[in-house]
């Protein structure tokens, strides 16, 4: 490591998200010097949660799978040290699909949930079986040979009834923004094995929790967090990374970045096109970001008979065209209110409801937000939650610019690129070959979505660069 | 032009599985010797159907356990593509 003394740090980490966090801790660990620059002025991205009237919401990302003994969450929060300092509590059922005919609870007792959904739908009995042993038992091979399908070929492979189908499919519009023809049926079994099989995991305190004991691992392992910190340019001297330029702190030489942003930001505006090369140019030019959301969130005076359990995420399924679903909230207008999730939060104060929503532009939400959300409510208490208006007493809501603010995802992305084929684990978005020492990680690689993935691209992207160092996990920082 | 593949699907193997390539024979099990999980699976596939312009057939894929395997499935590949081209 005798070159790495003429930077200031090892590596250079763009964005508090968890795959940024996740990235830090475990190359600090194993010795690194790392400095994680974000914006905001907390950490977590989508991530985090914050305070108002006395409620505590959490901004986007609500609850989180993977936490099985060897899921990766588990595995990667054991890795640290970090599963005795934080209470992870799993909510039962964790979701339920409710459409005008049904109900679909997803219980942790899988032999529960298939119960269910062979009651609603007998003539699929033996297959609803066969899938969810696919679903529990893949083998790495399994995956590869579904690398050129969509989870509709995976649906369709298993099941004839289009409404058992469409109730399958309303967690992977919710989720993964995508309709079952379009999202690969890689990403669509993840949606299933990470965070409906399971899923419904939440750190008591909050969602912030997590990137908060994160983030102070992090620092006990010697690694330097700078919030409110932007990035503007990452520097780049004979195709090999130099440092990035912050807004506040100027040049700050690396030996690595990693970038845990978007793509698009990073190639185009941090990079430049001079420096990126000409097929990634053309190929970013038709590459589509994943549709964002419109969230609100609702303060209530108590728990009352009406609403759902706490903990659980509801989907609402009004009609069986999935197709048509997507079709419709990617070319939304205000008032086209259909599918949703809604949820109440753990402590039982608050509810989260969130939509799937194109970016459209500022302007347009500074104009719709307060008939959205409006509208949102009504359409939540005619289908879900009868008598919601009387209980609230605080609402808020925001928008996909909200996202974008906050978080600095091109378009307000909720997932990164959208999951489709052709978008799909293209090694370009994870180690761009053209530029030495520059990694990217988090949604943005097309190898991940959700917190269990972009925890464990972080996890991934520190092992592999802790391999061309020669580093080990278990060298602990001297400094520590 | 074969000679090198064995030498390539090696380093991309070391590379997707973080494991040196001094520590890969020809047997270790993808799996169980090498961690390789889903995501890699299909990194390591992806990798090889773009470098050498090949399609792995689905029936194909559960036979790949072992870095032989994929070398000989992948030559095999090379060969057919080469003879359809003349």
């Amino acid at each position: 490591m005798s070159e790495q003394h003429e930077n200031t740090y090892d590596a250079i980490i763009i964005g508090a998200g968890i795959g940024g966090l996740v990235c830090g801790c475990y190359l600090a660990k194993a010795g690194m010097k790392v400095l994680i620059a974000e914006q905001h002025y907390q950490p977590g991205g989508y991530c985090t949660s914050f305070k108002r009237k006395g409620f505590v919401f959490d901004a986007a990302a609500h609850s989180f799978g993977g936490y099985r003994y060897d899921g990766n969450m588990n595995k990667i929060l054991r890795g640290l040290d970090l599963h005795k300092r934080i209470t992870i509590k799993r909510y039962d059922p964790s979701d339920i699909i409710i459409s005008p005919e049904y109900k679909i609870n997803f219980w942790a007792d899988l032999d529960k949930t298939l119960y269910e959904l062979q009651s609603a739908f007998p003539d699929e009995s033996v297959k609803s079986k066969d899938f969810f042993n696919f679903l529990t038992n893949p083998t790495p091979t399994d995956f590869v040979a579904l690398r050129k399908k969509t989870f509709k070929d995976l649906l369709d492979r298993y099941f004839d009834d289009s409404r058992l189908k469409a109730l399958l499919s309303i967690p992977i519009l919710g989720n993964g923004g995508l309709p079952p023809s379009l999202i690969s049926a890689y990403t669509g079994m993840k949606i299933y094995t990470e965070f409906l099989l399971d899923g419904g995991y939440y750190p008591k305190g909050g969602m912030q929790v997590l990137p908060n004991v994160l983030a102070q691992k992090f620092k006990e392992f010697g690694g330097e967090l700078r919030l409110s910190t932007l990035v503007k340019k990452i520097q780049v001297e004979n195709n090999t990374v130099k440092g990035v330029i912050s807004e506040k702190d100027g040049f700050i030489p690396s030996k690595y970045v990693i970038s845990n942003c978007d793509a698009k930001q990073t190639f185009l505006k941090f990079l430049g096109k001079k420096i990126v090369c000409k097929e990634l140019l053309a190929k970013l030019k038709n590459m589509i970001p994943s549709l964002s959301i419109f969230v609100l969130y609702l303060g209530i005076d108590k728990y009352f008979e009406t609403l759902p359990n706490v903990g659980s995420n509801v989907w609402f399924l009004p009609y069986y065209d999935i197709e048509n679903l997507y079709l419709s909230a990617k070319n939304r207008n205000t008032t086209d209110l259909e599918y949703y999730m809604v949820r109440v939060s753990p402590d039982g104060k608050t509810i989260l409801a969130f939509v799937n929503t194109p970016f459209k532009s500022k302007r347009y939400w500074i104009n719709n937000k307060n008939n959205f959300l409006e509208a949102f409510m009504k359409w939540i208490e005619k289908n879900t939650i009868p008598n919601l208006s009387d209980h609230i007493v605080y609402k808020e809501a925001a928008t996909p610019y909200t996202m974008y603010r906050y978080t600095l995802n091109y378009k307000g992305a909720a997932y990164g690129w959208a999951g489709t084929l052709s978008q799909f684990a293209d090694s370009d978005f994870k180690k761009p070959s053209f530029i030495q020492g520059l990694f990217l990680t988090g949604h943005w690689t097309t190898y991940a979505q959700g917190i269990p993935g972009v925890a464990y691209q972080g996890y991934d992207t520190a092992k592999f660069l802790l391999k061309h160092e020669k580093l080990t996990f278990s060298k602990v920082h001297t400094g520590f | 032009m074969l000679e090198n593949v064995e030498e390539e699907i090696i380093s991309i193997i070391s590379d997707v599985s973080e494991t040196d390539a001094e520590e890969i024979t020809l047997d270790s099990d993808l799996v169980k010797n090498l961690g390789i999980n889903s995501i890699k699976a299909i990194e390591i596939v992806v990798a090889l159907e773009k470098k050498y312009k090949i399609s792995i057939r689905d029936e194909d894929v559960p036979k790949i356990t072992t870095p032989r395997q994929i070398i000989s499935l992948t030559e095999n590949l090379i060969t057919k593509r080469a003879t359809s081209n003349v």
